[in-house]
C-alpha cells in the first residue's frame, strides 16, 4: 500500500516532468541562421548543437550526390527534394535521373520536373526537353502518364524554331531552322496514340496538334472503338481532320448507338460540327431523333432545326415533354431550350407549356421567348398569368419585355395589375397609366395613389402629372405634404414641369412651409427657372 | 434495390421535413437548396458545381432535388424558412459579417430544423487568398468561428469523427474502378498517391469536417472547399482539373528536410488529433514540406493529370451527395 502511494505521489509526477522536458525543435526559418547551443540537462560536459540549415547550393549539391547513391531510397529522396529548388542546375540533375534503372527514381524525378514546370520554371535547353519528352516511351506507366500530362508545358521549348549558320562556298550563311520534332520522337508520339494506358492515349490525343504530329486515320479509327470513355470523348473531338473518311463516318454512326448517354450527346455535337464534311452526318442526327433518351433526342432534333430542317410534330412533342420533366436549367437543357426557337411556330407552343415549369430559370426564358415569338405583348391574356409568378426574377423579366409595348390597357386589365400582391407589378401598373385609356386611369388611379408601396405611389404621381389628369395640381400639391421624401420629390418634379399651374402651386407650398427638406430643394429648382423666393 | 427503397423512404421523410409552407419549393415536390449569395455581382466560385451535383443526385438516387438553387442575399429572406438546406460557399461571400437580425434569423433557421452546409468553411491559414485549394485542417476558418460565436455563443464546432454517418449516408468508401468507369486493370492513381489517399488523405472516403449540433441534431457542417469537385460538362466529363497534394517520405528525409535550405514562412495547421502540423512554405510556391507532431518530416508532392482529377471529382461528388442526403435524412 505504501509502495503504491510512493509511486503515485513521487514517481508519476517525476516521469511527467521528464515527459515535459522541451524537445529541441528546429527553430522557425527566420531564426534559423542563429546557432543555438543548449546544454544537456543530464550532463554538464556535452553540448547539443542544433544543426544549421544548409544554403541552397549545399542542399542541391548534397541531393545531387544522393542521386548517385547506391540505395534506391536515397536516390528517390534526392529526386523528390530537388523538385523544391527551381534552377537550371536542378533540372539537369533531374533529367539525368530520368535514366535511372529504378522506376521509383524516374517517377520521382519526373514529378519534380513537373513541379518545376507548374511553378513557372521552364527548361530552356531543347535537348533536355527532348530528353524529358523521350520518356513517353518509358516502360513505367506512371512515368509515361507524367510526361504526357506535361506536354503543354514543354511544347514551347521543344517546338522552338531557331537560326543556324552554315558555310556555303566559303561564305557564312544564316538560315532559319524550322520548328520540327525529332524523327524518333515523332515516331514515338505516333505509337503513343495507341499506348497501353488509357490516360496516356487520352493525353496524346489532347495535345498532338500542339506537337504538330498528325493523328493517322487508322489510329483514330481504333481510338473511336476505345473501351475508355475519356479516350472516346477526346477522340470524337479530334475527328475533324478525318471527318470525310467513310470509315470514320461509319464509326461515328456506330457510336451514335453507344450505351453511354454522354458519348451519344458528344456524337450529336460532333455530327453538327463536321456536318459540312460528309452528308451522312446529317443522317446520323436524323437517326438520333429516335434515341431512347429524351435529352439526346431533343439535342439531335434542335440541331436539325438549326440547319433549317422541319422537325416532325411527334418529335416536337417529345422535346416538350422532356423539357417539362427536367429538374432545372443545366448547360445541356439551356442549349435545347434556346434552340427551341429554331422549331418556328412549333417552338412557340413548347415555350408556352414551359411557362408553368417548376424551375424559375426555365420559366423566365420560356416567358421571354413566348412573348417575343408570339407578339404576346399585344394580348394581355397571354402575359397576365406571368404577373402571378411567385418568383420575382420571372416577373421582372416579363415586365422588361412588356415595358413600352403595352398601350391602351383597359380598365379591367389595369385593375388586375393594381390588385396584384406584388409591388413590382403594381409599379408596372402605375407606369402603364401613362398610355392607358382615360377611363381606366380615372378608375384605378386613386387606388394606386394610396398604395402601401412608396414607389407605386411616386410612380403614379409622376404618371398623373405627365398626363395632367383632372385635378392633378391638387393631387400633387397634397402630395407635397406627404411624410415620405420620395413622394414629395415626385410631386415637386411634376409641378415644376408646368409653369402655368404647377409652378405657382409649388411657390405657394414653399412660401407656406419654408423649412421643410423639399422646400430647400424646390427653392433651388425654382431659382434655376429665374424665380427667387 | 435496397438503396432505392431506402431513398424512397428517405424522400418521403424529407418531404415532411420542410419547415414551412412550400411556396419556395418546386411545384413537383422536389427539394430546393437555398444558396447564399450576398452580392449578385460577386465573383462566383464554381457556379455550375451545385446544379451539377444536384443533377447527379437525381440520377444516382431516388432523391428529387430541384437543380436550380434558390439564391438569397440575406438570412432574413422569408424563403429561407421554406427550404430545409442552406448551402454557403464561404469563398463566394464578400465577408462573413452579418447584422444582428441576420444572425438571429440564422439561429432561428437552425433551431427550426434547417441544415447549413458551409463549403470552404475550413481553410488552412497558409492558403491565404488562394481559393483553389482544399486542405484538410480540423478547425473552422476564423470568420466562421466569429460568426457562429455571435449566432450560438454557447456552442462550438466539433470535428466529425471518421465513423460519422455523414460519410456513409449513401456512398461508402473511395471510388473504385467501376465507379470511375475505367477498366478493372487500369491504374486509378499512382501507387504512392493511392496509398496516401487510402490511408491518410481520405480514409474510408472521409474528410476533415467540423459540425455544430443544435437541439441534439447536427445542424451545420463546415468543410474545406468541395464544390470544385462537383462540376461536369454536358457530356459527363469532369471539370475543372484538380491536382493532389500528397505527403511523401523517403530514406533519410527526417534529417534531410531538417537541414534543407528554406527561406519562407511557417504555419501551424490543426490536425485531426488536435495536434499541430508545421507547414513550411515558400513565397510564390506551393507549400514545401511539413513537420509532423511525432517529429517526422515529409515533403509535399503535387500530382496532376486526368486520372488524378477524375478520382478527386468522384470523391468530392460522392462526399457532397452524402452531405446533402444526410441533411435530408436527419
Amino acid at each position: 500500500m505504501n509502495f503504491r502511494f510512493f509511486i503515485s505521489v513521487f514517481l508519476f509526477p517525476f516521469i511527467g516532468m521528464l515527459a515535459q522536458v522541451p524537445s529541441f525543435n528546429i527553430p522557425p526559418a527566420d531564426q534559423n541562421s542563429s546557432l543555438r547551443e543548449m546544454k544537456d540537462r543530464n550532463s554538464s560536459s556535452t553540448v547539443n548543437v542544433v544543426p544549421k540549415r544548409s544554403s541552397i547550393a549545399e542542399t542541391i549539391e548534397r541531393a545531387g550526390k544522393d542521386l548517385t547513391n547506391s540505395e534506391i531510397g536515397r536516390r528517390v529522396g534526392a529526386a523528390k527534394l530537388l523538385g523544391k529548388y527551381r534552377s537550371s542546375g536542378t533540372s539537369v540533375l533531374l533529367v539525368g535521373a530520368l535514366d535511372d534503372e529504378s522506376p521509383l527514381v524516374r517517377r520521382a524525378a519526373m514529378v519534380s520536373l513537373a513541379e518545376h514546370a507548374s511553378n513557372g520554371t521552364v527548361v530552356y535547353d531543347k535537348s533536355l526537353v527532348e530528353k524529358i519528352y523521350s520518356k513517353l516511351g518509358d516502360p513505367d506507366v506512371e512515368v509515361r502518364r507524367e510526361v504526357s500530362a506535361m506536354i503543354p508545358r514543354i511544347i514551347p521549348v521543344m517546338m522552338r524554331s531557331g537560326m543556324e549558320v552554315v558555310e556555303i562556298n566559303g561564305r557564312r550563311v544564316y538560315r532559319s531552322v524550322q520548328s520540327k520534332m525529332r524523327s524518333d520522337l515523332f515516331d514515338m508520339t505516333q505509337r503513343a496514340f495507341l499506348d497501353d494506358d488509357a490516360i496516356v492515349r487520352q493525353n496524346i490525343l489532347k495535345y498532338h496538334t500542339y506537337l504538330g504530329v498528325p493523328l493517322p486515320t487508322s489510329s483514330l479509327e481504333k481510338l473511336l472503338s476505345d473501351s475508355d470513355h475519356g479516350v472516346l470523348l477526346t477522340a470524337l473531338s479530334r475527328i475533324s481532320s478525318s471527318a470525310s473518311q467513310a470509315n470514320i463516318v461509319r464509326r461515328v454512326k456506330e457510336l451514335s448507338k453507344h450505351s453511354d448517354k454522354g458519348i451519344r450527346l458528344k456524337v450529336v455535337s460532333v455530327a453538327r460540327d463536321v456536318n459540312r464534311y460528309h452528308t451522312d452526318y446529317r443522317g446520323i442526327l436524323r437517326d438520333m431523333t429516335g434515341d431512347s433518351d429524351p435529352e439526346v433526342l431533343s439535342m439531335a432534333a434542335v440541331e436539325l432545326a438549326r440547319f433549317g430542317e422541319r422537325v416532325p410534330q411527334q418529335i416536337v412533342e417529345k422535346i416538350r415533354i422532356f423539357l417539362l420533366s427536367v429538374d432545372g436549367l443545366s448547360t445541356q437543357v439551356s442549349t435545347i431550350l434556346y434552340a427551341v426557337s429554331a422549331l418556328g411556330v412549333d417552338g412557340v407552343s413548347v415555350y408556352r407549356s414551359l411557362t408553368e415549369h417548376s424551375s424559375s430559370k426555365i420559366r423566365t426564358i420560356a416567358w421571354q421567348r413566348f412573348i417575343s415569338l408570339s407578339d404576346g405583348w399585344k394580348d394581355s391574356s397571354l402575359w397576365m398569368p406571368a404577373m402571378q409568378d411567385r418568383d420575382k426574377a420571372v416577373r421582372t423579366a416579363v415586365l422588361n419585355v412588356l415595358q413600352g409595348r403595352t398601350n391602351d390597357l383597359t380598365e379591367a386589365e389595369l385593375s388586375k395589375l393594381v390588385n396584384n400582391k406584388f409591388s413590382d407589378v403594381r409599379i408596372f401598373a402605375a407606369q402603364a397609366l401613362l398610355n392607358a385609356k382615360q377611363d381606366a386611369v380615372d378608375s384605378v388611379g386613386f387606388d394606386l395613389l394610396i398604395d402601401e408601396d412608396t414607389i407605386v405611389r411616386s410612380t403614379t404621381i409622376r404618371a398623373m402629372s405627365a398626363r395632367k389628369v383632372p385635378g392633378w395640381v391638387t393631387i400633387l400639391s397634397r402630395s407635397l405634404l406627404d411624410d415620405d421624401y420620395v413622394i414629395q420629390r415626385a410631386a415637386m418634379d411634376g409641378l415644376l414641369e408646368d409653369k402655368e399651374k404647377g409652378v405657382p402651386a409649388l411657390i405657394k407650398y414653399v412660401t407656406k412651409y419654408p423649412q421643410t427638406r423639399i422646400s430647400n430643394l424646390a427653392r433651388n429648382e425654382l431659382n434655376k427657372l429665374g424665380i427667387k423666393i | 434495390m435496397k438503396k432505392n427503397l431506402y431513398f424512397l423512404i428517405l424522400f418521403f421523410f424529407s418531404a415532411t421535413f420542410l419547415i414551412g409552407q412550400t411556396a419556395g419549393q418546386s411545384k413537383d415536390g422536389s427539394v430546393r437548396i437555398v444558396q447564399l449569395l450576398r452580392q449578385d455581382n460577386s465573383i462566383r466560385r464554381y457556379p455550375d458545381a451545385l446544379p451539377s451535383l444536384l443533377k447527379m443526385m437525381n440520377e444516382q438516387t431516388n432523391a428529387h432535388f430541384d437543380t436550380d438553387p434558390l439564391f438569397i442575399s440575406s438570412f432574413t429572406d422569408a424563403r429561407l424558412l421554406e427550404n430545409p438546406i442552406l448551402y454557403i460557399n464561404c469563398d463566394e461571400q464578400p465577408n462573413l459579417e452579418f447584422p444582428k437580425e441576420e444572425q438571429d434569423a440564422l439561429r432561428y433557421y437552425m433551431e427550426q430544423g434547417g441544415f447549413v452546409y458551409l463549403d470552404a468553411g475550413i481553410k488552412a491559414s497558409f492558403l491565404g487568398a488562394d481559393l483553389g485549394h482544399s486542405y484538410a485542417a480540423w478547425e473552422e476558418r476564423p470568420e466562421v468561428k466569429e460568426l457562429f460565436y455571435e449566432v450560438f455563443p454557447e456552442k462550438t464546432f466539433i470535428p466529425l469523427a471518421r465513423d460519422h454517418d455523414l460519410f456513409r449516408t449513401f456512398f461508402r468508401g473511395l471510388p473504385k474502378n467501376e465507379d470511375l468507369k475505367i477498366q478493372a486493370n487500369q491504374k486509378r492513381l499512382p501507387e504512392t498517391v493511392l496509398t496516401f489517399v487510402e490511408r491518410e488523405k481520405w480514409p474510408q472516403a472521409t474528410y476533415s469536417f467540423v459540425g455544430m449540433k443544435v437541439k441534439g441534431r447536427l445542424a451545420c457542417v463546415a468543410s474545406p472547399i468541395c464544390a470544385m469537385g462537383w462540376g461536369r460538362d454536358e457530356f459527363g466529363a469532369w471539370i475543372p482539373p484538380i491536382s493532389f497534394r500528397i505527403r511523401e517520405s523517403a530514406e533519410n528525409f527526417d534529417q534531410n528536410l531538417k537541414l534543407a535550405s528554406f527561406s519562407g514562412g511557417t504555419y501551424e495547421v490543426t490536425r485531426e488529433d488536435g495536434l499541430k502540423d508545421i507547414i513550411y512554405s515558400e513565397n510564390g510556391q506551393r507549400p514545401l514540406w511539413v513537420k509532423e507532431p511525432n517529429g517526422s518530416w515529409r515533403i509535399f508532392k503535387y500530382y496532376s493529370g486526368e486520372e488524378i482529377s477524375n478520382y478527386a471529382h468522384a470523391f468530392y461528388s460522392r462526399l457532397g451527395m452524402n452531405v446533402f442526403l444526410y441533411a435530408l435524412l436527419h
